[in-house]
């Protein structure tokens, strides 16, 4: 079939050129299909049978293109999927000790953190405490905002059962005390007080763990929160509900009649 | 000709290698990424509906304690045991899903025009703080009325927080344990009623 083409190609230009086209995509589809026709054209078919093997070579970069396109996008998608399931496996101790200015007693001296109910006022060797030897009753926990003092004695059976204790020095400006309360109220696992002689303007704590801060739009605030709340409790499942609700810095011992 | 074959072989199983690796790459990954994420309707939920929650259970443990009528208290027992069995479903979610029990959000943000369900920051049904205090220091009839009266505004907002998540999601465990609330409180929401025109007095 080649031949007779050639050859009246050479005779007849203007008619063989509209008969040479589909000769040569049918002589070239063994190879390779779709691009033969328009190599084809440049004139002289015959010794273009060369070119398909260059074109060959030019082609086979789309597919590796697409497929490393394709790989690079899942690559993307795993190593983003890996990374977020990383943050999300950040534990809550992680998080806590990642907050800068955050002092964690549970690793400096777990010594002081005993767990044993007393009466009685009780000494504590940080101010505010944020663990220790505490009273039999809690003080309640479910979101209070007290407005005067409560005795540490309670407060830290609330830290025991998970809840995190914001106290601030009582010169601190209403409208951040305001704005410490917002996050307190109505939220369960919170409670909040004055606490005269505060060596900061703002303090909180949890079992174990401290933060003072200057302001309440600290943003490291609700870091703490968010890390320790619920997650510092000793006794899962324990309730911030049933405890005292009085103020006062003088614990109120159970009466148990005996 | 060999060695275009061997090359072939050569990409052949890396390929191979490539597929199984991302198999297991995507088996590893997909249960992890469709858990509900930090955002999540269904994270908020289980986070604002523990404390809604925790709320009845310290109310309903007050009328256990404190309610004359035995209605009330026979109610209060139900309410409190219920209600903390499910918070401790729902922070089991959270510990399942990656999350904190604490979110970044603000209260009832999960849930569509849940901020402005909000009152004074409290979420739908809440009792307030000054609520609470005449809860405690309430005594025999009064008691009894308040607490219905407290505990029926407050299972209705606690239906519609249920009704939010409804809408939102498809996970079969929320579903269920919202379908079960939504059932049990509607059902207690008709106690309350019964109770109050006992009592002889009104919804607040």
């Amino acid at each position: 079939m080649s031949t007779p083409q050639g050859g009246g190609g050479s005779r007849r230009p203007s008619v063989v050129s509209t008969g040479k086209k589909p000769a040569a995509s049918k002589a070239t589809p063994g190879t390779k299909a779709t691009k033969a026709p328009v190599k084809t054209t440049g004139g002289k078919g015959q010794r273009k049978r060369i070119a398909p093997v260059k074109v060959s070579q030019g082609r086979a970069w789309g597919p590796i293109a697409v497929l490393a396109a394709v790989l690079l996008v899942a690559l993307a998608i795993i190593g983003y999927a890996s990374w977020y399931i990383y943050q999300g496996s950040i534990t809550w101790d992680e998080r806590a000790n990642g907050i800068p200015g955050i002092v964690n007693f549970r690793k400096t001296q777990p010594n002081v953190l005993e767990r044993n109910h007393q009466p009685g006022s009780l000494t504590y060797p940080m101010s505010p405490p944020v663990g220790g030897n505490h009273n039999q009753i809690w003080q309640n926990c479910m979101g209070d905002v007290y407005t005067a003092q409560i005795a540490n004695e309670h407060a830290v059976h609330s830290l025991e059962h998970g809840a995190v204790w914001i106290t601030y020095r009582p010169d601190l400006p209403a409208d951040q005390v305001e704005k410490l309360a917002s996050k307190v109220r109505g939220q369960e696992m919170m409670l909040m007080s004055p606490y005269p002689g505060l060596d900061a303007p703002i303090s909180l704590q949890a079992w174990g763990y401290q933060l003072k801060v200057d302001n309440a739009s600290d943003g490291r605030i609700d870091e703490f929160i968010k890390a320790l709340r619920v997650n510092a409790s000793l006794e899962e499942g324990a309730v911030c509900s049933g405890g005292i609700t009085v103020t006062g810095t003088t614990p109120r011992d159970l009466q148990t009649g005996g | 000709m060999g060695e275009s074959r061997r090359r072939l072989t050569l990409v052949a199983v890396a390929a191979l290698a490539v597929g199984v690796l991302l198999g297991f790459g995507v088996g590893w990954l997909v249960p992890r990424l469709t858990a509900p994420g930090d955002d999540s309707a269904e994270a908020g939920f289980a986070r604002d509906m523990s404390s809604h929650h925790a709320q009845a259970v310290e109310m309903a443990l007050l009328a256990y304690r404190n309610g004359e009528n035995p209605g009330v208290r026979q109610l209060g027992y139900d309410i409190a045991t219920v209600q903390q069995a499910q918070i401790g479903v729902m922070q089991t979610w959270l510990r399942d899903w990656g999350l904190s029990p604490t979110g970044s959000r603000p209260r009832m943000a999960w849930m569509p025009d849940g901020q402005q369900s909000l009152e004074n920051g409290l979420m739908p049904g809440m009792a307030t703080p000054q609520q609470l205090e005449q809860l405690r220091n309430a005594k025999g009839r009064d008691f009894d009325v308040l607490f219905c009266q407290l505990m029926l505004r407050h299972h209705l907002g606690g239906i519609h927080m249920v009704d939010g998540v409804l809408s939102e999601t498809s996970d079969g465990e929320v579903r269920g344990l919202a379908e079960g609330m939504k059932a049990g409180q509607t059902k207690e929401v008709k106690i309350l009623q019964d109770l109050l025109t006992d009592l002889n007095a009104k919804p607040l």
